[in-house]
């Protein structure tokens, strides 16, 4: 029963990724005209016919979904004609920093906001709380466009404190200390950015679900038991407080490249969403397309380990699914 | 372990007043005993609990002591606390499944304890927990599931393991039968039993008084706060001495009873104390019960005076003056002025012949205030002469009868009328029991006149209307004006029962009050009157033939058979399990068998047994000789050998 259910959510995901490859294989044929046309009909330079015609045949393979199918797991997902260089190399170049970055900073802030609102709802009806709550709310509403253009200007234009642009310092052969120093200056500006704008959400969310909590009798059975208060507040108060965040995390997830769109834009950050802005800003269409497809198929695999992650963390779920 | 708790209170603030949720209670809790906490909802039995456990809220004030062993727990901070919990008090909560982590295996919430409190190895503590399991008739196997895939009566098994797996000294249960089947409940009952073997100190919070009367040592009887009575248990259903025990009994569909559900007048929510600010400045402390009807405007009662007096049906008026202590009567403590539930009425040896036929013989009867008492047995036993005796109507050939503590006779010759309206008599057949020359308001008047205490005839009108309020009739001017041949009997009998009332009194006579009225309408007035009961405090003296309804009103029975009361005792006990031969050929004649002995013929028996001639039980002893009624119990039977 219980790996029949899960057998069958295994495969209701396969399902979806092989739909949505089909929609990346089916989309870019019905548009009207092709890649070639597209590039060039901007462009100063005239093809003649043979060249159109060898070049079409680069960037068009026409052996159908099978083979498109066949190519994609061969990692030969086309070829960018603004960067010149395979969409996924590509792709591969720019992924750690995107994880280093957008992955960094949705699960640190998590971890602060979970601890951060399990200690204020343990600690509430004071002032602090009612502050915290507070400023969070409005940091809540602030986008991280805004936050970002912030910190840019005072930390990096103003006071120069951090790097402005990049992931790391080009040409600067270091030693591999410097070099970890290195990379974590230029991540700080934009991951505070992504921080603040992610760290209110999973704060407020925590300690909403965790003062409806403290009102369960369990705890109360658990406090009687003269368990250590750590073990009381955390193993049985704060686990199943975790539930709504967890959910909120793989939501998240699903919005993880426009958010990295944004900041990493803003940040000349050489990730997946500077890429992706480029791209789109150059019409390369290949590589559009490339992304699109491993980011959504990305959101597919991390939504089918979150959904194990639920039972694991809420038996009841097993029944609910 | 011994618990002494001493002068307990707790206040819980609420926004401008206090909720004194429990009021100076004190309770010992030993080894080898299971006291229960029975009371109605609110009365601040889990606050108890929880008070031992340290486990109320920031809100609440403790005043008073609980001491473990000599070591005072009130006032300790947690850590203290966390050295005495579970380890050596353990609490089993009500409500099952929200006390257990929706989260986490059955069995690794079992084995936290063992691990966190003891320092046992995970493997050690999980393979403890699931011998626990398993000492409760459950198996191991459950405690690989999460909460949610168990039964009620599995969840509550799992907690009870849970409360016992660090073998406390002592555990607080809270109802712990409330959601539970019959076939749980059994096993719970003897898992307490057991526990009380080895010694350990139970204390059983529970509305359950059944649970409560059959496996508890004591119980502790607590209203608003309030302890009202420590009896023991045997004593809960049967003898209890405080009205307010009585009344929660008689609310107790219990199996053995088969009274109609009483309840109690009024209501009681919980109590708050505030404080008054008074025109010369001084603040004036201020406690009042908030009920239902008892709004903060007229609700007030003063800060002192018993608790229950508003809806005591014995209040009298000193109630209100001062707090009432504690006191011993026998081996119960009552809260009560009266020193309990006091008796109404007592007949000692009393006699009756007509000519030669010794109607009634040397009898003795005792009425509880509030009571019910069925006079059943054939026609010609007696009933009728012993109920008008007590009714004050026949006068006895011998014996003594007193009244509320007064001797009647004297009472009789000197002020009759007095003693007349403290006792209402309901006849027979009500279409000879008035004169049907009197319209309805005449007939339900007459006493008020021959009271004298009415002065004006709008006051006289309006108790009449009040009293046929009571009766479920009609008070318009067009009824008040009708006479006995426009009613039909339920009515007229309404009216009788209506007239019996009217001056207030406070013992009922009625004699076969409902055998004229069909079926319907018997039911109808049947209830009536149990109603009027529970608001007015009537006691009641009920004579019918009609086992069926002696067995639905009635809280005591008395089996009379020629002039002899030969078998007293609770209805339920009286009419299910008859001691005497004469009583269990009533049941059988009532139930339509005819067992009686053939042979034997009515007849009267002038030395031995009356019965005797009938019994196929009989000795040539038992027509020699009549023997004196033996005491055993709450019960009372005359005959050599019975049942």
């Amino acid at each position: 029963m219980q790996t029949n259910s899960r057998r069958y959510s295994v495969l209701s995901y396969c399902l979806a990724a092989l739909l949505m490859l089909y929609a990346s294989y089916l989309l870019p044929r019905l548009l009207p005209g092709d890649f070639v046309t597209a590039m060039y009909s901007s462009s100063q330079v005239t093809l003649n016919a043979e060249q159109e015609q060898e070049l079409k045949a680069f960037y068009t393979q026409e052996d159908g979904f099978g083979g498109y199918l066949l190519d994609f797991f061969r990692l030969s997902w086309g070829h960018s004609y603004a960067f010149l260089e395979p969409v996924s190399s590509l792709i591969l170049k720019a992924l750690p920093w995107t994880l280093l970055l957008m992955g960094g900073a949705h699960l640190f802030s998590m971890l602060a906001g979970f601890v951060a609102g399990v200690e204020t709802a343990w600690r509430r009806g004071g002032t602090a709380e009612k502050a915290g709550v507070g400023l969070m709310t409005v940091l809540q509403g602030i986008p991280e466009l805004g936050t970002g253009v912030l910190l840019l200007l005072v930390f990096a234009l103003h006071l120069g404190w951090f790097p402005a642009s990049g992931a790391e310092t080009a040409y600067a052969d270091q030693s591999p200390v410097r070099q970890v120093l290195d990379v974590l200056q230029h991540l700080i500006l934009p991951f505070s950015t992504l921080f603040l704008a992610y760290f209110p959400g999973n704060f407020l969310l925590t300690r909403g679900s965790m003062v409806m909590i403290l009102k369960s009798r369990f705890l109360e059975t658990a406090r009687a038991k003269g368990l250590p208060p750590l073990r009381v507040r955390y193993a049985h108060a704060a686990r199943n407080a975790l539930l709504p965040l967890v959910t909120r995390f793989g939501l998240r997830l699903a919005f993880m490249l426009t958010g990295a769109l944004v900041v990493e834009t803003l940040f000349a950050y050489p990730g997946l969403g500077t890429l992706l802005f480029n791209a789109i800003a150059m019409r390369d269409l290949p590589l559009v397309q490339g992304i699109v497809l491993f980011s959504s198929l990305l959101v597919l695999l991390v939504n089918l380990a979150l959904e194990a992650v639920y039972i694991r963390l809420d038996p009841r779920m097993k029944h609910a699914s | 372990m011994n618990c002494v708790i001493q002068e307990l209170s707790v206040l819980y603030s609420a926004e401008e007043h206090q909720l004194l949720a429990l009021d100076k209670v004190c309770l010992e809790l030993a080894p080898g005993r299971i006291t229960a906490l029975v009371g109605e909802s609110g009365s601040g039995k889990t606050t108890l609990g929880k008070a031992v456990m340290g486990l109320l809220p920031e809100d609440a004030r403790v005043q008073g002591s609980i001491e473990l062993d000599q070591r005072e727990l009130v006032g300790q901070p947690e850590s203290v606390f966390n050295t005495v919990r579970w380890s050596r008090v353990a609490m089993l909560f009500q409500n099952g499944a929200e006390n257990l982590n929706p989260v986490h295996r059955i069995v690794d919430q079992l084995a936290e304890p063992l691990i966190h409190k003891q320092g046992l190895a995970k493997a050690e503590a999980r393979r403890q927990a699931e011998q626990a399991l398993q000492g409760l008739e459950l198996d191991p196997a459950l405690g690989r599931r999460f909460p949610h895939e168990l039964s009620g009566g599995e969840l509550q098994r799992c907690l009870l393991a849970m409360a016992f797996i660090l073998d406390p000294e002592m555990v607080i249960l809270d109802e712990p039968t409330a959601a539970l089947d019959a076939m749980s409940k059994g096993l719970m009952g003897r898992i307490m039993c057991r526990a009380r073997e080895r010694g350990k100190a139970l204390l059983l919070i529970t509305h359950d008084l059944d649970l409560a009367a059959r496996v508890a040592d004591n119980v502790l009887i607590l209203y608003l706060g309030q302890v009202m009575e420590i009896l023991p248990a045997r004593d809960l259903f049967p003898a209890p001495d405080h009205p307010y025990t009585l009344a929660l009994g008689r609310s107790y569909p219990g199996l053995d009873t088969h009274r109609e559900l009483g309840g109690i007048r009024g209501d009681a929510f919980y109590r708050v104390l505030h404080r008054h600010r008074e025109h010369n400045g001084g603040v004036r402390p201020h406690s009042h019960i908030v009920g239902r009807e008892a709004g903060h405007e007229d609700g007030h009662v003063p800060p002192s005076g018993c608790l229950f007096r508003e809806r005591c049906t014995q209040a009298v008026a000193e109630c209100a003056g001062q707090d009432v202590p504690l006191l011993r009567v026998g081996d119960h403590q009552v809260r009560c002025l009266r020193e309990g539930i006091v008796t109404a009425l007592v007949l000692e040896q009393v006699a009756k012949q007509y000519g030669g036929v010794r109607a009634l013989q040397g009898t003795d009867l005792s009425l509880k205030a509030g009571e019910t008492f069925c006079l059943v047995g054939e026609s010609g036993s007696g009933k009728s002469t012993l109920a008008m005796i007590a009714a004050g109507i026949l006068p006895p050939d011998q014996g003594r009868r007193f009244f509320e503590g007064r001797d009647m006779e004297p009472w009789i010759r000197t002020d009759y009328r007095s003693l007349a309206q403290k006792i209402g008599v309901v006849h027979q057949d009500p279409a000879q029991a008035v004169s049907h020359r009197f319209s309805v308001l005449e007939m339900v008047a007459e006493p008020l006149r021959i009271q004298k205490q009415v002065q004006s005839k709008e006051d006289l009108k309006a108790l009449v209307r009040e009293a046929l309020k009571d009766v479920h009739l009609s008070t318009e001017p067009g009824f008040l004006k009708r006479y006995p041949h426009e009613l039909n009997m339920g009515a007229l009998q309404r009216v009788c029962i209506a007239r019996a009332l009217v001056t207030n009194p406070s013992l009922l006579v009625a004699d076969e009050p409902t055998s004229s009225l069909d079926p319907s309408v018997q039911a109808k007035v049947l209830k009536m009157m149990l109603d009027l009961q529970i608001e007015k405090g009537l006691t009641m003296l009920f004579v019918t033939h009609d086992l069926g309804v002696a067995r639905k009103i009635g809280d005591r029975s008395g089996v009379m058979l020629a002039g002899h009361l030969v078998e007293t005792g609770p209805a339920a006990q009286v009419l299910e399990r008859p001691a005497h031969p004469y009583t269990q050929s009533l049941l059988e004649g009532a139930g339509g068998k005819m067992a009686l002995n053939p042979a034997g013929e009515a007849g009267r028996v002038e030395q031995g047994c009356s019965f005797a001639l009938r019994c196929s039980r009989a000795q040539p002893v038992c027509r020699q000789a009549f023997t004196k009624p033996v005491q055993s119990a709450q019960r009372r039977v005359a005959c050599h050998h019975p049942l």
